[in-house]
C-alpha cells in the first residue's frame, strides 16, 4: 500500500485545502473534510454551493486547483478518474440507453477485463442487493424512474470501490418514492458498508440519511457534524436558517420574547433565532395576533405577529388557533440560538 | 354544441392552409422531378435526337445497353467507386467528428477546414485537383517524392502517374471524394455532441479505455445515424463522381477508366444526342440505386442484433 506523506494514513476519504473552479470563478474555496471508512457523509447545500463540484473533484472529473485528496491511504489528487477506485451514481443515472440493465451493471467489471461470466454473476448479485434483479433484461427506456435508480445503484455496487459517490440520487423521484428509497438507501449502506459521500439539497434527506452531515455554502464548509449536532447546535446563522422548515424565526433586538438570559443575547450585535417547535401558545406570555395558519399533517404552523415582529410556532393540528385570534406566546426556556451578527458564528450560551 | 359545429370548418381551413404551404414544394417536385422522371421512363423506349420526332423502339435501347462494352465498364466503375468511396467517406467523417467534437483550442478552425472543400464550387474543386495531381510538378507528388532521389519516393518507388494511368486515375477520383465530406461530418458532429456527457463521465470513472468507450458506447449510440448516412451516401456515391470525371479525367484514361454511369448518360445524351439511349441508361442507374439501398437496408436489419452484440462483448 502506498502511504505517501499524508498527515495520518486513514483508509477513508480525506480532503485537505481543496480548491476548484472554472472560468475564473472559484467554486470550492479551501475545503478540509474527512470521511471515516464505512461512514455515510451527506453534503448538504443550496444549489450553486459547490456540492456537485466537490463530488466531481473527488471522482477526478474536475481537477483540484489546490489541495490534496486522499482515499484508502493513497494520494489520488493527480490520478485519472478510472484509477481512483470510486463508484459514482449520477443525478441523471447516466445509464447506457442501448444496453440492458444487466449489461449496464456489468459494464464496470467488463471494461476492467473481468471475465464475462464473472461480470454477469457479480452483476446479478449486485442487482439482487439493490432490488432490481427482476429487471435485468430490460433497457433503460423500458424502466421507470425508480427502477433506473436501482439499476444505477446496482452498477455502483457491482465493484468494491474505496468510496461510493452519490450525486442527488433521489432528486428525480417523486415524493413518496423518495421517502421509501431514502430508507432503503440507509438500510443498504448498513448492510454493504463502504465509505459514502451523498450530495443533496434536501435537508430532510441529509438529516435522516447521514452518519454525519457537512453543510456547504459558497464553496466553504459551514459545519460538519452529526444530524443531531446540526439540528441542535447549528454552528452558524446560515446552518440555523437553512436546516429546518419553516426556518427559525429571527428575534430582533426589540422583540418582546428575546431573552435577556444567555451571554450577549441582549446586545445588538447578535442574531437570536428560535425554531417553531420551541414556541409555546397559550397560558401566560406575551400577547400576539395569529396571521396565516398552515396545516402540515399532524401539526400546523402558526404565523404570529408579536408587537410587529414575526414569529412561527408549531402546534398540534387539533389545538391550532384561527387566523385573527389573540393568543399568548412564550418560548421553551433555553431553546434560543444566538449568533454573532457580523460573522454569523454561533455564540456559545 | 357550437364546438362540434365549428370543428369541420376549422379542420377544412387547417387542411387548406397546409395544402397552401406545401404547394411550392409539391409544384417544384412535380415539374422538376416527377415529370422529367416520367418523360425519361418514356424516352427510354424510344429513339430520339431532338431533330426528328421520337420513335418507339420498344426494348431495343436496353438490348443495346446489354451488349455495350462501354456501358459495362461504366457500370463496374460506378459500383467499385461507390463500394470503395462510401465507406471511406463515412469513416473519414466519423473520425474527424470524434476528433473535433470537443471544445478545445483550434477545434473551430479544424471544423472550418473540414467543411471548406464541400463549400467550394465543384468545377473549381476539380480544377484545383487537376493541379494537385499533376505528376510532374503537382504538390501531391512533390510531397510523395520529398526525401527521395531522382524523382522517386523515399522507398525508392516511382510516384503514381495520377490521372494518366487507369488505376491511378480511379484512385485519384476516390481521393478527391474523400475531402467533400462536410455534410457527413457535420451531421455526425451534431449527433455526437447531443450524446449525454454523464455517460462518458461514468465510463471514465469505470476506467474504460478509448477503444472500449468507442465500441461499447459511442459506436452503438451513433449506429442508427451511421446507417442513414450510409444509405444516403450510397445514393450519392453513384452520382458524385460526375464533375471530376468530366473536368479532370474526361472519362479516361483509356480504356474508359473513369467513365461512370453519370458520365455515360451525359455523353450519350448531350454529346451524341441519343436521348432515348441515355434515358434507358438512366433508368438502369435508378434501378441499380434502388437495388443497392434495398440490399443495404436488408443487411442492416438482418445484422443489427449482431452489431449490438459486437458493441457488448
Amino acid at each position: 500500500m502506498v502511504t505517501g506523506s499524508g498527515p495520518e494514513v486513514d483508509a477513508g476519504l480525506r480532503l485537505e485545502g481543496v480548491r476548484a473552479g472554472y472560468d475564473g470563478r472559484e467554486v470550492l474555496r479551501g475545503l478540509d473534510l474527512t470521511v471515516a471508512q464505512g461512514e455515510l457523509l451527506v453534503v448538504l447545500g443550496p444549489s450553486g454551493s459547490g456540492k456537485s463540484t466537490l463530488l466531481r473533484v473527488i471522482a477526478g472529473l474536475e481537477p483540484a486547483t489546490a489541495g490534496r485528496v486522499w482515499l484508502g491511504g493513497r494520494d489520488i489528487t493527480g490520478l485519472r478518474p478510472g484509477r481512483r477506485n470510486v463508484s459514482m451514481v449520477f443525478q441523471s443515472y447516466a445509464l447506457f440507453p442501448h444496453l440492458t440493465a444487466l449489461d449496464n451493471i456489468a459494464f464496470g467489471l467488463e471494461v476492467r477485463s473481468a471475465g464475462r461470466k464473472v461480470a454477469r454473476e457479480a452483476a446479478q448479485e449486485a442487482a439482487r442487493v439493490a432490488g432490481c434483479a427482476d429487471l435485468l433484461d430490460r433497457r433503460p427506456g423500458q424502466l421507470s424512474g425508480g427502477e433506473r435508480q436501482r439499476v444505477a445503484l446496482a452498477r455502483a455496487l457491482v465493484r468494491r470501490p474505496d468510496a461510493y459517490l452519490l450525486d442527488e440520487p433521489l432528486s428525480n423521484l417523486d415524493a413518496e418514492l423518495r421517502t421509501s428509497t431514502r430508507a432503503e438507501l440507509r438500510a443498504l449502506h448498513d448492510r454493504v458498508g463502504g465509505t459514502t459521500v451523498h450530495v443533496t439539497h434536501d435537508q430532510t434527506e441529509a438529516l435522516t440519511l447521514g452518519d454525519r452531515v457537512a453543510v456547504l455554502r459558497d464553496g466553504v464548509l459551514e459545519q460538519v457534524g452529526t444530524p443531531e449536532e446540526i439540528w441542535q447546535r447549528p454552528a452558524s446563522w446560515f446552518v440555523a436558517r437553512f436546516v429546518g422548515s419553516p426556518p427559525m424565526s429571527t428575534l430582533g433586538p426589540a422583540h418582546p420574547l428575546r431573552p435577556a438570559g444567555p451571554a450577549g443575547s441582549d446586545a445588538d450585535d447578535v442574531l437570536v433565532g428560535v425554531r417553531p417547535d420551541a414556541v409555546v401558545l397559550g397560558g401566560t406570555g406575551t400577547p400576539a395576533t395569529v396571521g396565516r395558519v398552515e396545516v402540515a399533517g399532524a401539526d400546523a404552523f402558526v404565523h404570529l405577529d408579536v408587537a410587529g415582529d414575526a414569529l412561527v410556532a408549531r402546534v398540534p393540528l387539533a389545538g391550532r388557533p384561527a387566523s385573527g385570534d389573540r393568543v399568548r406566546v412564550s418560548l421553551v426556556p433555553g431553546a434560543v440560538h444566538v449568533f454573532d451578527a457580523a460573522s454569523g458564528a454561533r455564540v456559545e450560551p | 354544441m357550437t364546438h362540434a359545429s365549428t370543428r369541420p370548418t376549422e379542420e377544412r381551413r387547417d387542411r387548406r392552409q397546409l395544402a397552401l404551404m406545401a404547394a411550392p414544394f409539391v409544384v417544384g417536385l412535380v415539374v422538376l422531378v416527377l415529370l422529367p422522371a416520367v418523360a425519361t421512363l418514356g424516352l427510354a423506349f424510344t429513339s430520339y435526337d431532338i431533330v426528328r420526332p421520337a420513335e418507339w423502339v420498344g426494348l431495343a435501347n436496353f438490348a443495346e445497353l446489354w451488349d455495350d462494352d462501354i456501358f459495362s465498364i461504366a457500370l463496374v466503375n460506378s459500383l467499385v467507386f461507390a463500394a470503395v468511396a462510401t465507406p471511406l467517406r463515412l469513416l473519414a467523417a466519423l473520425g474527424l467528428a470524434l476528433l473535433l467534437h470537443r471544445r478545445a483550442r483550434g477545434v473551430g478552425v479544424g471544423r472550418a477546414v473540414v467543411m471548406l472543400p464541400t463549400a467550394v464550387p465543384e468545377i473549381a474543386y476539380g480544377l484545383l485537383w487537376l493541379w494537385l495531381f499533376n505528376p510532374i510538378y503537382g504538390p501531391v507528388n512533390t510531397l510523395l517524392t520529398t526525401g527521395g532521389e531522382g524523382g522517386l519516393t523515399v522507398l525508392g518507388r516511382t510516384p503514381p502517374p495520377w490521372l494518366t494511368d487507369p488505376n491511378s486515375a480511379r484512385a485519384a477520383i476516390i481521393v478527391m471524394s474523400l475531402f467533400t465530406i462536410g455534410e457527413l461530418f457535420f451531421v455526425l458532429l451534431a449527433v455526437r455532441q447531443s450524446l449525454p456527457q454523464e455517460v462518458y463521465e461514468l465510463a471514465a470513472v469505470e476506467d474504460a479505455t478509448g477503444w472500449d468507450v468507442f465500441r461499447r458506447v459511442t459506436f452503438p449510440l451513433l449506429a442508427p445515424v451511421l446507417v442513414l448516412l450510409l444509405l444516403r451516401d450510397s445514393i450519392l456515391g453513384l452520382q458524385l463522381n460526375f464533375v471530376p470525371a468530366l473536368v479532370i479525367t474526361d472519362g479516361g484514361p483509356p480504356p474508359y477508366a473513369t467513365t461512370y454511369l453519370s458520365l455515360f448518360v451525359y455523353r450519350n445524351g448531350f454529346e451524341y444526342l441519343r436521348y432515348g439511349y441515355a434515358a434507358a441508361a438512366t433508368v438502369v442507374m435508378l434501378a441499380l440505386t434502388v437495388a443497392v439501398v434495398v440490399l443495404q437496408w436488408r443487411l442492416v436489419r438482418r445484422y443489427r442484433a449482431a452489431w449490438l452484440r459486437l458493441a457488448r462483448d
